[in-house]
């Protein structure tokens, strides 16, 4: 009997050890499931780009690590380095937002013409110029 | 009157105006490392690096999101952004420079130097970097690669890592530029 536990308690343990490896090692953080995750917030492109002129640093604090959903027009469609990537406008031609979008948006975003209102969800990485947001997929386009 | 005259059109014409910088943005730049080890190889992209490039100064300044930089492991992202380059500390890295020899005005393509600082992880180094530099559709394609050695950024590796990373990280960019319009 104590041989049959200590075997069944090798096999849960070397499974269990197996699961945690494949799941630190294969799973690409990039593909967590955006479509699931519940938005941070939901705002426009024009407000959130706002947030950063008025104080950059506070603005990166209080978003970063955050799924978020905004709206905005497309300013630009761009496939540069086999990437998919919809940039919404700002309040001005300087900054706008940038939305790298995830693998399994290609179809979306190849409908997806300039001038279009959007509403994407995404991670937000961080601000340069724009606010950069990753893994990004299409909720609404009107 | 008269006097004042040829005095205002003297200022107006002989008064040296300051060139009105000519700039050119790259918003989707390509940033790229790898690290090479017997052990594993190692890689990540960032897609949206930022470049304003100067013509008329022939100055290049480069942002880029270390966060932004994407692997294929959830566990080297973590470990990359966490332990080794700590970006809730430092969250960015910048080279400013200039580019050595840089004829704007030439359709050719040409290969230059680029002299600047680089800063990653909180330290400043000075860099030369090799570039191929050609001009197509009225904007700037720059293409280049050069090795960072990760000590020298004070990047520490954990002893029982560091058969895993390499001592020198491979770099690769390429930024496509587009006139820009303040």
């Amino acid at each position: 009997m104590n041989k049959k536990v200590k075997a069944i308690s090798i096999i849960v343990l070397v499974g269990v050890s197996l699961c945690i490896y494949l799941y630190l090692n294969f799973t690409d953080i990039n593909t967590i499931n955006i479509t699931d995750a519940v938005s941070f917030e939901n705002t426009k492109s024009e407000l959130l780009l706002a947030n950063f002129k008025e104080d950059e640093k506070k603005a990166d604090k209080f978003y970063t690590g955050k799924v978020i959903e905004i709206t905005g027009i497309v300013k630009e469609v761009s496939f540069l380095n086999n990437r998919n990537t919809l940039i919404l406008q700002g309040e001005d031609k300087d900054s706008g937002v940038i939305c790298d979008m995830n693998s399994n948006q290609i179809e979306a975003t190849l409908k997806i013409t300039e001038g279009q209102k959007v509403t994407i969800k995404g991670m937000y990485k961080g601000f340069l110029k724009d606010v950069v947001m990753l893994n990004c997929i299409l909720i609404t386009n009107n | 009157m008269n006097k004042i005259l040829p005095f205002f059109f003297f200022l107006l014409f002989f008064t040296e105006e300051e060139p009105k910088p000519e700039q050119y943005i790259a918003r989707l730049g390509q940033v790229s490392f790898f690290s090479y080890t017997s052990v594993e190889n190692i890689e990540a992209k960032n897609n949206q690096v930022l470049s304003i490039l100067d013509v008329s100064k022939n100055e290049i300044a480069i942002s880029m999101l270390m966060r932004g930089f994407v692997f294929k492991k959830s566990l080297m992202h973590e470990h990359f952004n966490e332990s080794y380059i700590e970006s809730d500390i430092y969250p960015k890295a910048t080279f400013k420079g200039s580019i050595v020899d840089f004829d704007a005005t030439s359709k050719e393509t040409q290969t230059r130097m680029i002299v600047g600082d680089l800063s990653i992880h909180g330290i400043t180094k000075k860099a030369e970097i090799k570039t191929t530099i050609e001009y197509i559709n009225g904007g700037y394609v720059l293409v280049g690669a050069f090795s960072v050695s990760i000590k020298s950024f004070d990047i520490r590796v954990p002893p029982i890592l560091a058969s895993n990373i390499a001592k020198n990280i491979s770099i690769k960019f390429r930024f496509e530029y587009n006139r820009y319009e303040e």
